[in-house]
């Protein structure tokens, strides 16, 4: 009993003194901060099945890490730096060497062409983890379409990586320009999100404005000066087919938009020296209006919901921002800064409405919550304007025209953020851009 | 019975009560804020000062430090519009005639054995808690945000989170220095500013939010009281000197890891930051700036993150998919900065073998 006793004491003891430094649990921290830098990742050349594929595998991992690097978000690390090589798209992936110079993604690819059948396979990797991002996939196309299955590519290692939408295989509407300011020939034209492809759709015989893309990209809405007055048109994209839409005789009509089911549009008309917004339905071809105030009212632009229309309108005596129910009715402002707003487009996120603002003898593209709050401007210069939104509402595509009698309108894209700030090259200038959804 | 008798009775069963029930009623430790404070020579102390007196130098506007063309064109056989009459539209030739690509899975990767990392890693640094841009702190645009903002590097310095001087040979030396290049950290901003704000006035447009309040401590679980079961009846009974070991081996623990005393706030804020020095949010989505993401993991006693170990305990905030890319970034963080192993106190090895990280990037999202 008294050694019963004993070990009960000496053991009680020791469990008293002894666990005053001992750990209850995981040690806990909180990171509220961290870094923002691109993501350096390393795209090897995809590895051709056979010689035929050989440049088409060079050219299409090229074309990915352009896609990828050209976001801002991510940096590509050369092919002078790899350790090691992929030779084969099924051998196990040596991380050890990817992490040595320090790559955090990687993309791994394979070419097949057979006939004028072109078929890429790939593979993203987490290289510190050593795990794979999604599981392999397969793109078959023809090799006229290498770059379309690039940008596909691209689009889903971004998704991967950042965990929302891709907008490589998109394609961009545009004003072609090109000649002196006081002659200047504008074509309507269309191309890649990257500027690759070019195509135009119209020729320089009367001045084109504002092309404006259907949501499912295969109709285009432009205004036209081919009457002498302002009127606009809608054209099929792929059989290059246009055909003006029938709108008040003697009016101007301009800054067309579709809505988001594509079954009617949303325009600025011009009647005894008033402009209102008007709605058209394009099956019936019948014109409601909208708004009915002596002011201008014009830029209209729907919620993705279809249910609200943002615009810009000078009737407080500077041109701001105002909504009002896509059906009409009353119209709230939203811009309270310095300065005069216009253009208004609202993101396809819904969350965010873009704008040009001029302010201080100088152009801004800014982007504001849904209410006018959180205005951020992101770019400044001598003139940029009319904002378009990626298919991701990710990025920015604007105009921006440089100084001077030999000023030249470009396109540039800027990201929400304001970072990566970059021109968008196009074989002469261009204005006027509207950015495409993603395609099929 | 005598009076010293009872008198030693009372204060044993005192001290046995106090050891059985003593921890039930130990109350939390209050929260408290702890300030890391860098200890700076009066020479630095006084290039500080003399640097707030100088007048900033705006940054000219420079043009735009953009890349080249987004991509280069590859043996596209492009007609050159310019070239072109063009008079008549130009049917557009679609891409890719097929109507869709076709999508097929491809079989999942053999399982791949990682091999140890040999990744050149910094060491880890301790470091001050991020000091907030003061008024004098000149934004300049860079391609990379961190907290503490680095000024840029020298031209030939080689990028680098250590900084170390050149060292080149020395011929008439009498004792020779090994070689080293030159290195510098990345140029860094303290927040991400536009071309507008660049453009027109150097002054912070915006100031970051107020560090919040620390939450409390989550309180430990209450440990469950179960009842012990019955002993079998065939074993037989421990002896007392069973009883003393069983005792001493609970009370000392299996006599392998070290415990000491708990990580100092230093130790933990170098932990923290040091982890927080490979959290880049810059490739995630706006969604998954939204999730507060917790993981899990346990530690070598050499710092090194235990394969198989990282696991996702929590999140809330954003939608599952927004959830995994946030975790996969931690766990990028984690891992990329452990590939040397953490610098923590051996000694204090059970205080952090195993490891819980809050990530929160609401300070990082875009306003």
């Amino acid at each position: 009993m008294m050694k019963l006793l004993t070990s009960l004491f000496v053991g009680l003891t020791l469990m008293a003194s002894a666990p005053v430094h001992a750990q209850s649990g995981p040690l806990r921290l909180e990171l509220d901060e961290g870094i923002i830098e691109p993501l350096p990742f390393a795209v090897p050349s995809f590895v051709p099945d056979g010689p035929a594929a050989s440049q088409y595998a060079q050219d299409i991992s090229r074309v990915v890490a352009a896609d990828l690097t050209g976001t801002g978000l991510f940096r590509e690390i050369s092919s002078d730096a790899f350790i090691s090589r992929v030779s084969s798209f099924d051998a196990p992936v040596q991380f050890a060497d990817w992490k040595a110079i320090n790559a955090e993604a990687l993309v791994t690819g394979a070419v097949n062409v057979s006939g004028n059948r072109l078929t890429v396979r790939f593979r993203v990797w987490d290289v510190f983890s050593g795990q794979e991002l999604g599981n392999g996939l397969q793109f078959a196309g023809t090799t006229d379409g290498w770059r379309r299955m690039a940008h596909k590519v691209a689009d889903q290692v971004y998704s991967r990586i950042t965990g929302e939408g891709g907008y490589f295989d998109s394609r961009v509407a545009f004003v072609s320009e090109s000649g002196p300011k006081n002659q200047r020939r504008k074509r309507l034209a269309i191309m890649d999100y990257d500027g690759a492809n070019v195509q135009y759709l119209t020729d320089s015989a009367s001045i084109v404005l504002a092309p404006r893309f259907s949501p499912t990209g295969d109709r285009l809405l432009y205004t036209s000066y081919e009457t002498g007055q302002p009127r606009i048109y809608v054209l099929d994209v792929g059989r290059v087919r246009q055909q003006e839409l029938n709108t008040q005789e003697g009016t101007m009509s301009f800054s067309p938009r579709f809505s988001p089911d594509g079954q009617s549009i949303v325009y600025s008309l011009t009647q005894g020296g008033n402009t209102d917004l008007w709605k058209m339905n394009l099956a019936s071809g019948q014109s409601v209006r909208l708004t009915n105030t002596p002011a201008i009212e014009t830029a209209p632009s729907y919620s993705p919901d279809g249910s609200q229309i943002v615009f810009e309108s000078d009737r407080s005596g500077t041109p701001q921002l105002y909504m009002m129910p896509a059906g009409g009715g009353e119209a709230t402002r939203i811009s309270f800064g310095q300065g005069r707003y216009g253009t208004p487009v609202w993101s396809p996120r819904g969350d965010l409405i873009a704008f040009t603002k001029q302010n201080k003898g100088r152009f801004h593209i800014g982007v504001m919550r849904t209410d006018g709050s959180e205005e951020r401007l992101l770019t400044a210069s001598f003139l940029d304007e009319g904002p378009t939104w990626s298919p991701n509402g990710r990025v920015i595509m604007f105009t921006r025209e440089t100084q001077g009698a030999s000023g030249r309108s470009s396109l540039y894209s800027v990201d929400i953020s304001g970072r990566n700030l970059r021109p968008v090259r196009t074989p002469d200038g261009g204005s006027d851009p509207s950015w495409g959804p993603l395609q099929n | 019975m005598e009076t010293g008798t009872k008198i030693s009775a009372i204060a044993h069963a005192s001290l046995i009560s106090w050891a059985l029930f003593g921890g039930t009623f130990r109350s939390e430790p209050l929260p408290f804020a702890v300030q890391d404070v860098s200890v700076i020579s009066s020479e630095q102390f006084d290039a500080m000062r003399a640097r707030r007196g100088a007048p900033e130098v705006p940054t000219p506007p420079a043009d735009l430090q953009q890349p080249e063309a987004p991509v280069e064109e590859v043996n596209t056989p492009e007609p050159t519009p310019d070239e072109q009459p063009a008079p008549e539209p130009v049917v557009p030739v679609e891409p890719e005639p097929e109507p869709e690509p076709e999508t097929v899975e491809v079989p999942p990767e053999p399982e791949v054995v990682e091999e140890p990392p040999v990744l050149e890693q910094p060491d880890t640094e301790v470091a001050a808690l991020p000091v907030p841009p003061g008024p004098d702190v000149q934004p300049s645009p860079a391609d990379k945000v961190a907290p503490d903002p680095v000024e840029p590097p020298p031209p030939e310095a080689k990028p680098d989170d250590v900084e170390t001087p050149q060292v080149s040979l020395d011929e008439g030396a009498e004792i020779q220095q090994e070689q080293q290049d030159q290195t510098a950290p990345e140029e860094a901003a303290p927040e991400i500013v536009t071309e507008a704000e660049e453009a027109n006035d150097p002054a912070p447009k915006t100031s970051p939010r107020p560090r919040v309040r620390p939450n409390r401590p989550a309180p430990q679980p209450e440990p469950e009281v179960t009842e012990a079961p019955e002993p079998e009846p065939t074993e037989p009974a421990p002896s007392n000197q069973d009883a003393i070991n069983d005792a001493l081996t609970e009370a000392l623990g299996s006599g392998t890891e070290p415990t000491g005393p708990p990580l100092t706030s230093g130790e933990k804020d170098a932990m923290r930051v040091a982890v927080s020095r490979c959290w880049n949010v810059g490739s995630l989505s706006t969604d998954a700036l939204n999730v507060v993401v917790v993981v899990g993991f346990s530690l070598t006693p050499d710092g090194k993150v235990v394969g198989g170990s990282l696991r996702q305990l929590d999140s809330t905030g954003g939608s599952s998919g927004a959830a995994k890319q946030a975790y996969e970034a931690a766990r990028r963080a984690i891992l990329r900065c452990g590939a040397k192993g953490y610098d923590l106190p051996a000694d204090k090895y059970a205080q952090w073998q195993d490891i819980e990280i809050t990530f929160n990037p609401e300070r990082m999202r875009i306003k």
